[in-house]
């Protein structure tokens, strides 16, 4: 037994750990929280009680004072800083945790959980090949533990390794069958273009989550999405209220449902559920989205307002070390902003990756800047997994319409509305013009 | 694998529990686009997490094996509308080993189905399968119906015409097919542990007796239940061990390679050892393997790391290396006892000669406090395997005899006389969970 495991049982330490454990355990039931006294017992029930990560965070930081030592506790105060900024949307906690988890991993090499618990950061702060690289470093570390096959392959996702991400996610599966695999399993069928498989695995992932609700919320906005994705509004709806009445004010069902009433035309209540997301949690996507919904609904002056807010927003992520080259690439070329500057960041953001996301975005760009011939190129590789994305089959249908392919342009453009008439509200309606 | 004492294993425990929470937050992480999807990668799967394995001879029925296994830790009473049921992708099991080689001889294996659409959140109501299989040959031995949780008694009288609840789960007791009785539904957890005292150091005491805090008190799980005539499994040795285990489906991105239906994702046959023995980067194995290839795990019974821990925390002699001691307790079973053979295999082995006690006079701390009908000779709902573990570990079957425990001595609710013995779950309206 080395120092550092044993200074690892010390009673603090161990305390938080538990209420940690028992934060994640007792869940459910953050209702009545009440704030937790000074009492070790009742810390530790007000820790379970309420899952209160805000809380746990400080106590982690109170025992690190007395026993700076300890690897185990810079790890969990490392992953309590990931969920805080999960809870929160506050990436400032990404550089937190990263130092945390860093002083765990120089206090005792080898670490399991640290080096995880980075891969995890890296992923989050969509740095995928740094991601790659710890996920294979936990790999080694412990070969039979499933949730290093789910950084992998999230990680070869993003970096357009696909063969090798299904077979890690294969891995996962075969080693673990849960939530965490049956929704990857099914994100690949989706990229594959199943989807009718890819619901009916949601739906075992959904079985899996019985009974978790923040698990159980999430998993039925997936499940909405494939279906939204495939232009069944009238099934992607239910799954989004029910996510609401399992855990409610949950933020992506707020969004998710926003965009079914704005497909519906009903920008009012769109844009009050919109803005419930954003007063919540104000990611960027949510905040562009809210701007589409201002837009559409007539009102220039509030949709520029939070069209700049994005752009503050992205900063504060970048500052924080998060990429966000894609994602600003996207929104830039989708409401014209510096198209030729734009161009630039969406080359260096596909570099970074390479997945059909990354070509898809570069070949819109490339169209939006005039560069048909170009865009061509990346927008077929966007489309090599034979993925059913109407977005992307909208974007192919305009680049070759643009090289003066009209009626091929035109089949992409139908293929796109068939699929997803209401794929999006910003461009759904260009595609319909254009076909007239 | 149970939750709470995870940490009992302090640092064994720590990296679990603290993988734990690096899976868990399901959320889209903040600032992802929506191009990057993030699953959720929660190692937890509470539908499929085996917390406590029971298996004794109960006094009103000494004719039967009962087995309880019990899953999902820790439901919140008071948790709806998200309520708590059995998995339906899932296949839980009871295995019996009648002759020790960690193989098993008989299993049971049940499956929940629920008839209603997936939207509706508040029917706990769930009808199942249990199939018997011996060797090679399988078949149905019982069918029956859960009862619904217990969501308070307003819901329980409009919905189901009582609010008694232990009426309403007393009904749902079904005959096996020759004979026994079958439960599954939701139970009080009759585990008890003073899990917050246990790590507040002055807790884990010598003589500590008494005036801790359950804090299982009040949460529920859900219960699989078998009564087995005796006469059914009994062996020329007596003994029969006992393991319990999840699977899933599995289901994969690529169609082409022929693969496995289910997949076992967790097991459990003596308490506390998946938290406290078993090293966390080797947690996820031992959950897929079967108890006959056990003996690859050796090392983590024979040299414990929660003895070095108890030792640096209180200097109480616990000898640190060939535990023979507590690989007998775990893996071989105890010579005059409940010994198996050299065959190393975790499970709850039980002597189905040795009669029970009478109700009231059994001994919470088993064969270490005399009293052959309890652990590690099966495991009572009474016995206080806490209290047990962190003596046996300080070297009480080596002559070392430290008084440790956590100063919970009992179940905050008492069993029930009868099948399925464990206590009424609290209904959400009372929910006075943690005290």
């Amino acid at each position: 037994m080395t120092r550092a495991r044993v200074a690892a049982a010390g009673a603090a330490v161990v305390l938080t750990t538990a209420a940690l454990l028992l934060g994640s355990a007792f869940r459910g039931s953050s209702a009545a929280a009440p704030l937790p006294p000074a009492g070790s017992a009742d810390r530790l029930q007000a820790g379970f009680s309420l899952g209160d990560t805000a809380a746990l965070v400080v106590s982690l930081q109170h025992e690190l004072e007395s026993r700076p030592d300890d690897a185990h506790a810079w790890d969990l105060l490392g992953l309590a800083y990931q969920q805080r900024a999960r809870e929160v949307a506050d990436p400032s906690y990404y550089a937190k945790s990263e130092g945390a988890l860093r002083r765990a991993l120089w206090l005792a090499p080898n670490d399991l959980v640290a080096t995880s618990g980075l891969a995890s950061l890296a992923l989050s702060r969509h740095r995928f090949r740094e991601a790659l690289s710890l996920a294979r470093q936990a790999h080694a570390l412990s070969p039979t533990t499933a949730q290093t096959y789910g950084l992998l392959g999230d990680a070869e996702l993003e970096l357009g390794r696909y063969r090798r991400a299904f077979a890690d996610f294969d891995r996962l599966a075969g080693l673990k069958p849960s939530l965490a695999a049956y929704s990857r399993v099914s994100y690949a069928r989706e990229l594959l273009g199943r989807p009718g498989e890819a619901i009916a695995t949601m739906q075992q992932a959904l079985d899996a989550a019985t009974g978790e609700a923040e698990p159980t919320a999430w998993t039925r906005v997936q499940l909405g999405k494939l279906y939204w994705s495939t232009g069944r509004l009238g099934a992607a709806a239910p799954q989004y209220r029910a996510a609401l009445t399992v855990f409610p004010g949950y933020v992506h069902a707020l969004d998710a449902l926003a965009q079914v009433e704005g497909a519906r035309g009903r920008l009012a209540h769109a844009i009050a559920l919109e803005r419930r997301a954003v007063a919540e949690t104000p990611l960027p996507q949510f905040v562009g989205y809210l701007g589409d919904l201002y837009a559409a609904a007539g009102r220039p002056g509030l949709a520029r307002r939070q069209y700049a807010l994005v752009d503050v927003i992205g900063r504060l992520f970048v500052a924080n070390g998060v990429k966000t080259d894609l994602e600003t690439a996207l929104f830039r070329t989708d409401h014209g902003i510096r198209l030729r500057q734009t161009l630039d960041l969406a080359r260096l953001a596909r570099n970074e990756r390479p997945s059909i996301d990354g070509d898809d975005v570069l070949a819109w760009t490339l169209e939006r800047n005039g560069r048909c011939g170009e865009a061509l190129r990346y927008s077929k590789l966007s489309l090599r997994l034979g993925t059913k994305d109407a977005l992307k089959l909208f974007h192919r249908g305009m680049i070759e319409r643009c090289l003066g392919h009209t009626a091929e342009g035109n089949r992409f453009l139908r293929r796109a509305l068939a699929l997803n008439p209401h794929f999006s509200l910003l461009w759904a309606p260009t595609a319909r013009r254009a076909l007239r | 694998m149970r939750k709470a004492p995870l940490a009992l294993g302090l640092v064994a425990g720590i990296a679990a529990l603290a993988a734990v929470i690096l899976l868990r937050a399901p959320s889209p992480r903040a600032g992802n686009a929506s191009s990057h999807r993030e699953a959720p990668l929660i190692s937890e799967d509470p539908t499929a997490d085996n917390t406590d394995l029971y298996a004794f001879r109960s006094p009103d029925s000494p004719e039967f094996l009962t087995v309880i296994s019990n899953l999902i830790p820790a439901e919140d009473p008071a948790a709806g509308p998200n309520y708590y049921r059995f998995s339906q992708g899932a296949r839980y099991l009871i295995s019996l080993d009648r002759n020790g080689d960690g193989k098993a001889d008989v299993t049971y294996a049940f499956r929940f189905k629920t008839a209603d659409g997936p939207l509706f959140l508040g029917n706990t109501v769930l009808s199942y399968s249990l199939t018997r299989t011996i060797g090679h040959s399988s078949r149905v031995i019982a069918r029956g119906m859960t009862p619904p949780d217990n969501i308070g008694p307003r819901t329980l009288k409009q919905f189901y015409g009582t609010s008694d609840y232990r009426a309403l789960a007393a009904q749902r007791v079904t005959a096996l097919n020759g004979g026994g009785r079958v439960f599954a539904g939701q139970r009080d957890d009759a585990f008890f542990a003073d899990i917050g005292a246990i790590f507040d150091l002055v807790a884990i005491r010598k003589g500590f007796d008494n005036g801790g805090k359950d804090f299982f008190a009040g949460y529920a799980v859900h219960t699989l239940a078998l009564q087995i005539p005796i006469s059914q499994i009994d062996t020329k040795s007596h003994v029969v061990g006992v393991w319990t285990s999840t699977e899933r489906k599995a289901a994969y991105v690529r169609k082409h390679k022929l693969r496995r239906g289910w997949v076992q994702v967790s097991r459990l046959g003596n308490p506390l050892v998946n938290e406290v023995v078993i090293p966390t980067k080797l947690k996820d194995r031992w959950n897929r393997l079967t108890p006959a290839t056990d003996s690859r795990f050796s090392t983590y019974y024979e040299n414990p790391i929660l003895a070095a821990v108890i030792n640096q925390l209180y200097g109480v002699g616990a000898p640190e290396h060939n535990r023979d001691d507590l690989v007998q307790v775990l893996l071989t079973g105890v010579p005059g006892l409940n010994n198996t053979g050299t065959t190393r295999a975790d499970e709850l082995r039980i002597n189905l000669a040795i009669p029970p006690k009478p109700r009231g006079t059994e001994n919470r701390l088993g064969v270490l406090g005399n009293d052959l009908a309890g652990f590690p000779n099966g495991r009572r709902l009474t016995d206080d395997v806490i209290d047990i573990a962190e003596r046996a570990v300080a070297g009480a079957l080596k002559g070392n005899n430290v008084p440790l425990g956590d100063g919970v001595n009992a179940d905050d609710k008492a069993t029930l006389p009868v099948f399925p013995f464990e206590p009424d779950p609290e209904s959400g309206a009372d929910n006075t969970k943690g005290r």
